[in-house]
């Protein structure tokens, strides 16, 4: 046990470089610039945002206009200038990306019913959806007075009605059913929550298998690179220990640099997303969650982490494999390839697709891949699924005791200094 | 029967080619033995299989009465390595190096530091030690890595080309520590091109060429049977 932690920290110092620490601080500060710009763009968006009103019309309709548009937000500016064009102008110099020009008319064609345009003129300056995000505000308000006009138009014609009868005679109730439970609430709203809440576990288990398998492959390239490996290999360790130094490490490593990796993403996310715990208790999904029994238990945590971790171990141990391979660092970089293609099928495949709608030898072939099953654990723990979560976890099971005892064998064997596969470039002869 | 190592019908097969065709050798205690021959005769492929790197194809290898098929974990503990092409990790400090690779053999942290201190002088390196191996030239790497296999007081020290590689001072120098150890009795095991070099250090040599020991002999005794004036007479006429 001494030697095997003698060892294990000689790799955890080896991986713990000025360039990882560099690397890692250069991420956290970039996303946490970018995160700020990002909160403070999205601050501005929720201030009261400018719109300069030519009203042609000075009617009582076009002050309701003009009222409602203070309602929602926008601080308007009464452009003096009776013409189009030069109120055009006149808002550009102000750095005014709204225009909204109510015609000469306008009051009088609303209560004789005539249809009147009203014209908004929007001044790209950017093409952000930050920057064209008032120009929606404006279309709901005017969405919203059409709204009011028409049901105060209703309201004249049929007193004894209530316009919204008459507008939409046919009123829906959405239920959604999960298992045995019922809630009120839309399909569509459900699911995108969850997919929201979800969202984070494939990304943050591509990070650390990417993370720890770079550093597996990549430690096992450079003890051959720099020629320390043959050395190594004739300490009095068992080569099992050895195996297991690098293959923990890496992932501790991995671990760690990935955790750190996703604390600046989610301090970026959060810049673009706000709080989205306050804004789900605020529509109150929150409590048709709780009634579909939608919400993670310490029990689907538990299931949720170790599915993680043994995907994990897979990735770490067929990094080991893949390693032994590698003839040098830069070569290493390549073999890291097919270990990224099998985390990212099942990666964008659990994000665009329903697997159980696949085909059956497609299903085969993506329950084939170990890390499918993390990708789809959240979804089948929620939707009390327990049987395909155990299933997948005991064939990644099976598949790292697999992986492990090949790679033990490679360690122990001629092959650990034999295997090789070499990526020459081809020489151009002049 | 003084032997410490014993090889008996060594094969070596890399697919069809047979690297070494049935080779026997014994290394005696307190002796230093070489194989001298040309480049691809089969001697880092034997010093690599007594260093447990590679397993045989077929004969035996024993060891103090170990053998390396069955027990190589006893092999490992009784010998030290130095490969031909070998390297230090970068990261670390010379005698970090040093303390990492003396835990593997010491019972007690007295005893690593004993083992640790035993290098420091084999090394000879001073205040280089602290310092990143890294930033070390070849020669430095070479004396600490020298260091790193004879600090243990091995049974049998199995040097590939020590001073492959090295300019005439540096290769002076690994030789006298090598003289040293070899008369304080360790046994050591050696390959060389440099023939000069193995008649200064050894006891008795083997000449091998495509896998197969020529002769094996003293290098006086070579000499005289070859009536040779050095050891590289005596290998051009081994091999007519």
């Amino acid at each position: 046990m001494k030697k095997f932690i003698n060892l294990f920290f000689k790799e955890i110092r080896e991986l713990i470089n000025i360039q990882l620490i560099v690397s890692l601080v250069f991420t956290i500060v970039l996303f946490y610039i970018i995160g700020q710009m990002a909160k403070s763009e999205m601050k501005k968006t929720l201030r009261p945002q400018k719109i300069a009103v030519l009203d042609l019309d000075e009617s009582r309709f076009s002050k309701e206009l003009n009222q409602g548009l203070r309602l929602a937000n926008f601080e308007l500016l009464l452009v003096s200038e009776k013409d189009k064009e030069k109120a055009i102008e006149w808002a550009k110099l102000k750095d005014i990306n709204l225009l909204l020009v109510i015609p000469q008319g306008f009051g009088e064609s609303m209560t004789s019913f005539e249809l009147k345009e009203i014209e908004t003129y929007s001044i790209l300056r950017s093409f952000s959806l930050i920057g064209s995000r008032s120009s929606v505000v404006l279309g709901n308000v005017i969405s919203a007075l059409n709204e009011y006009i028409s049901d105060n138009f209703l309201k004249s014609k049929m007193p004894d009605l209530d316009p919204k009868r008459v507008k939409k005679p046919i009123k829906s109730r959405d239920f959604v059913i999960v298992r045995e439970r019922m809630a009120e609430g839309t399909a569509a709203s459900i699911a995108g929550f969850v997919s929201s809440q979800s969202v984070f576990v494939p990304i943050i288990l591509m990070m650390i298998i990417v993370y720890s398998s770079q550093m597996v492959i990549s430690a096992i390239a450079m003890e051959k690179q720099n020629k320390t490996l043959e050395t190594l290999l004739t300490v009095p360790i068992n080569r099992a220990s050895i195996v297991t130094a690098k293959m923990l490490s890496a992932g501790l490593v991995g671990l760690l640099s990935a955790v750190i990796y996703m604390f600046g993403f989610r301090y970026y996310m959060s810049g673009f997303m706000g709080d989205v715990s306050e804004r789900v208790e605020a529509s109150g999904l929150a409590a048709v969650i709780q009634k579909l029994g939608l919400s993670m238990t310490a029990e689907s945590y538990f299931f949720l982490g170790l599915s993680l971790f043994i995907a994990i171990l897979c990735a770490l141990a067929l990094a080991t494999i893949l390693g032994v391979l590698a003839e040098d660092y830069r070569s290493a970089q390549s073999l890291i390839m097919p270990l990224i293609f099998l985390v990212l099928i099942p990666y964008f495949l659990s994000f665009f697709s329903d697997i159980r709608t696949l085909s059956l030898p497609v299903k085969l072939l993506v329950w084939a891949i170990p890390f499918s099953h993390p990708f789809l654990t959240t979804q089948n723990l929620l939707l009390g699924n327990y049987k395909a979560v155990i299933g997948g976890i005991i064939y990644m099971i099976f598949f790292f005791i697999f992986l492990i005892i090949v790679a033990a064998r490679i360690f122990s064997t001629d092959k650990v200094l034999t295997m090789k596969l070499k990526f020459r470039r081809k020489r151009i002869v002049l | 029967m003084n032997a410490l190592l014993e090889v008996d019908g060594l094969r070596k097969y890399y697919g069809s080619l047979e690297a070494l065709k049935g080779i026997s050798f014994q290394v005696n205690h307190g002796e230093v033995f070489a194989l001298i021959g040309p480049n691809a005769a089969g001697k880092t492929t034997t010093l690599r299989i007594v260093a447990t790197l590679l397993s045989p194809s077929a004969g035996k290898v024993t060891l103090l009465g170990y053998d390396l098929r069955k027990e190589p974990e006893k092999f490992r503990e009784r010998i030290s390595y130095l490969p031909e092409e070998a390297g230090a990790y970068r990261n670390l400090k010379g005698l970090d190096y040093l303390k990492f690779m003396a835990r593997f053999y010491a019972h007690s942290d007295k005893e690593a530091e004993e083992i640790v201190e035993r290098a420091r002088s084999i090394a000879d390196l001073g205040p280089r030690l602290n310092e990143k191996a890294g930033t070390y030239s070849k020669g430095m790497i070479r004396k600490l890595l020298l260091a790193r296999a004879l600090m243990t007081k091995p049974d049998l020290a199995i040097l590939d080309e020590p001073t492959s590689g090295l300019d005439v001072i540096n290769a002076l120098e690994v030789r006298e520590i090598i003289k040293k150890f070899a008369r304080e009795g360790i046994s050591i095991l050696l390959s060389s091109h440099n023939m000069l070099e193995i008649e200064f250090l050894s006891d008795r040599v083997a000449l091998i060429d495509k896998g197969v020991i020529l002769d094996s002999g003293t290098p006086q005794g070579l000499k005289e049977k070859y009536r040779a004036n050095n050891l590289e007479e005596v290998f051009r006429s081994a091999l007519r």
